[in-house]
């Protein structure tokens, strides 16, 4: 216990490490600045800006934003994408409240009952139980975050290569089961992430792999090039299919009266914390995290109410479950990227880009090498979700402001961000080539109904997996049967193949659709 | 290594006994895409002996890839399914030359006119385009990102064309 005490003040001390700053206009005056605030304010701020940019989900605004964290240094840097991930999925909250288009899949419940609200005028209450529910969510997430980070930490030092392959494919299996549409094509998503990963310098051998002497493709496929032709320019060219104007009612009144009322609260309370406990569940699981449990805390909420006829006519425990499901799962699928350094969805396969980028491996060895940054994050994160609350809730007329915005403006803003945020990368302009070419890619993809995250995941779950398989091998000598032999790996596969064959099973199937589809009608 | 196949046939040119034209046509390209990856690395070195060589795994998810792209055409023709989704060639085609437009000029002109001419490419993209407004904006914005991303973010970006600092 007094360890996790001991973390959590580390955490809050780089939180709120205040940096003397000295300008010369004050003749050697000194002003202390708390930087790591500031970058997490900053963060919130321009996340929430750019995720209520209607059709822009949480994946695409942190591939985005990445540039602009490139030139902090690494504790800064990640303190300040957390925020930027904190504030751009409660921009898609806002978005799918007060227009009723999600910007990515885990807001779609919110938008059932929480559009109905802001059309009867209660916007502001709606609002405000999302963002006080998330807030009691992330509180929570964060003490479980500081609870079991440690004594994962010392079960991940005991993985082997053959284990955390095991792992890895178990990861992978849960994203399939977990995720919406065909388990099939979510399966050849994930492959041809793996392939696309493979592209590039071979770990072992140097050998260049599939790059046709493209000297930016000798390093392999840039991580943030990926992920902004799939979800900026893909999403950006699908948007402009829909014309983009059609489909955007805007709730014109006004957003008045931002305080729930008692009777909201005593509502939503017991809803808050239902949503917390099976979201924390949740996200711990490598693949599961913030679609599923939105998902899953509204059909909860909705199976156990009196009345569920209620629900999808403004039930205000039909936006607190989910939302506090939402941001508890967001929270606690750190925990398997801090502890094994293994991300457990697409947000956080691009935390781990963002890592590796300023030179950091996410995994077991930087809990205990950089204890100050795995903290200082976890603390942060907690800052940023106070932040929302105190910042964002005053900040409402703001965004419902910007939501206005013609997408004529809009699409060619973001094209230029986007281009110039690739090239600053590495300022190389073929990366900004490859990234359109993914564009259309991604645009092909979704006419087809393939799932672009799960790629996402593979892509950068790729590298690894191909390391720890090829060391297994190589320490059992080329014994395949190692996956099964040894205990820990053994369980992590047995669980996996379970997993699969179960979905397959067509009663399950049904179940996992009716989660889907009910909370669609 | 980027398949993009290009417009995806009419549904009229679908056989009959194609009942899930989406599927079909997307299993297809995902075993095109995987042949295409054993081709390229098909110069790569195999198994030494019980060692991983540096082409074992990239042949192996591309094996997957094939295995699975078929699965999803097989399923394509035996259950029922939406008609291909209807493509528009004026949104991907004026963003993909307004991206084009940015990575090809970015290095000789400098970003102020790399990110004007590609704003306002992009903005042919829809027919919703008001002129006037459009130009507005497209000049704030590179005033915007000219601020922000060389001076507040410090990151190396040139600004200006290259015949102009000489």
């Amino acid at each position: 216990m007094g360890d996790v005490f001991a973390n959590l003040s580390l955490g809050f001390g780089v939180v709120f490490n205040f940096v003397q700053w000295t300008p010369a206009f004050l003749g050697g005056a000194s002003i202390p600045i708390p930087v790591n605030i500031l970058l997490c304010l900053i963060g919130a701020l321009v996340g929430t800006l750019v995720g209520v940019l209607p059709g822009i989900g949480t994946i695409a605004t942190v591939a985005m934003l990445l540039p602009i964290t490139f030139g902090l240094p690494p504790v800064g840097a990640l303190i300040m994408l957390a925020g930027i991930y904190y504030g751009a999925q409660y921009g898609g909250s806002t978005t799918s409240i007060l227009v009723n288009i999600p910007g990515e899949a885990g807001s779609v419940v919110t938008a059932l009952d929480g559009f109905q609200m802001a059309k009867r005028g209660r916007a502001g209450p709606a609002l405000a139980i999302a963002a006080i529910g998330s807030f009691f969510a992330g509180c929570v997430a964060t003490v479980l975050i500081a609870l079991l980070g440690a004594p994962l930490t010392k079960i991940a030092l005991a993985f082997g290569p053959a284990e955390y392959f095991s792992l890895m494919v178990l990861g992978l299996i849960f994203a399939v089961v977990l995720a919406k549409g065909s388990v099939l094509k979510a399966i050849a998503m994930i492959v041809m992430g793996l392939l696309l990963s493979m592209v590039g310098s071979d770990i072992e051998t140097g050998a260049s792999r599939m790059a046709f002497n493209i000297p930016e493709l000798a390093d392999g496929l840039g991580f943030a090039t990926l992920a902004m032709g799939l979800f900026g320019f893909a999403e950006i060219i699908r948007n402009l299919d829909a014309g983009g104007e059609t489909d955007r009612k805007l709730v014109q009144e006004k957003v008045s009266g931002l305080m729930p009322t008692r009777k909201d609260l005593k509502d939503a309370a017991p809803a808050v914390g239902r949503g917390t406990v099976l979201g924390s569940i949740l996200g711990i699981l490598p693949g599961g995290g913030a679609v599923i449990a939105s998902f899953a805390a509204y059909t909860l909420e909705k199976k156990i109410a009196k009345d569920p006829s209620k629900f999808g006519h403004g039930e205000i425990r039909g936006v607190a479950a989910p939302e506090s499901a939402n941001n508890a799962a967001a929270q606690t699928s750190f925990i398997p990227l801090l502890t094994l350094g293994i991300p457990p969805n697409a947000v956080m396969a691009l935390m781990v880009g963002a890592m590796t980028i300023h030179g950091i491996v996410p995994g077991p060895q930087v809990m205990q090498k950089q204890p100050d940054l795995v903290w200082g994050m976890i603390a942060s994160m907690w800052v940023g979700n106070l932040m929302l609350l105190i910042i964002n809730l005053p900040l409402v007329g703001i965004w419902v402001r910007l939501l206005r915005v013609p997408y004529r403006l809009m699409f060619p803003s973001i094209v230029v961000f986007c281009c110039i945020g690739i090239y600053s990368v590495n300022n190389a302009p073929t990366d900004v080539m490859i990234a359109g070419a993914f564009g259309l890619f991604g645009y092909w993809l979704i006419k087809h109904d393939f799932e672009p995250a799960p790629l996402l995941l593979g892509m950068v779950l790729g590298p690894l997996m191909e390391e720890n398989l090829r060391r297994a091998l190589l320490i059992s000598r080329g014994d395949w049967s190692v996956f099964l032999t040894r205990p820990l790996s053994a369980v992590l596969m047995a669980i996996a193949a379970a997993l699969l064959v179960l979905t397959v099973l067509p009663a399950l199937r049904k179940k996992r659709d009716e989660v889907f589809v009910e909370s669609e009608n | 290594m980027n398949a993009t196949p290009g417009q995806a046939p009419v549904k009229s040119i679908m056989p009959k006994w194609v009942r899930n034209p989406q599927e079909f046509v997307g299993g297809i390209a995902l075993m095109a895409i995987a042949v295409f990856a054993l081709w390229a690395s098909s110069d790569l070195q195999g198994m030494r002996g019980f060692s991983f060589g540096a082409g074992t795994a990239p042949r192996m998810f591309a094996f997957l890839l094939l295995g699975l792209g078929a699965l999803i055409t097989v399923v394509g023709i035996f259950t029922e399914g939406p008609h291909l989704a209807k493509y528009h060639w004026r949104g991907p085609f004026f963003v993909t030359i307004a991206i084009l437009t940015f990575a090809f000029t970015i290095r000789p002109m400098g970003m102020i006119f790399a990110a004007m001419a590609s704003f306002l490419i992009a903005a042919c993209g829809t027919p919703e385009t008001r002129w006037m407004e459009t130009v507005i904006v497209a000049v704030c914005l590179t005033a915007f990102c000219s601020l922000l991303f060389p001076y507040a973010l410090g990151l190396p970006l040139q600004l200006l064309p290259t015949f102009m600092i000489r």
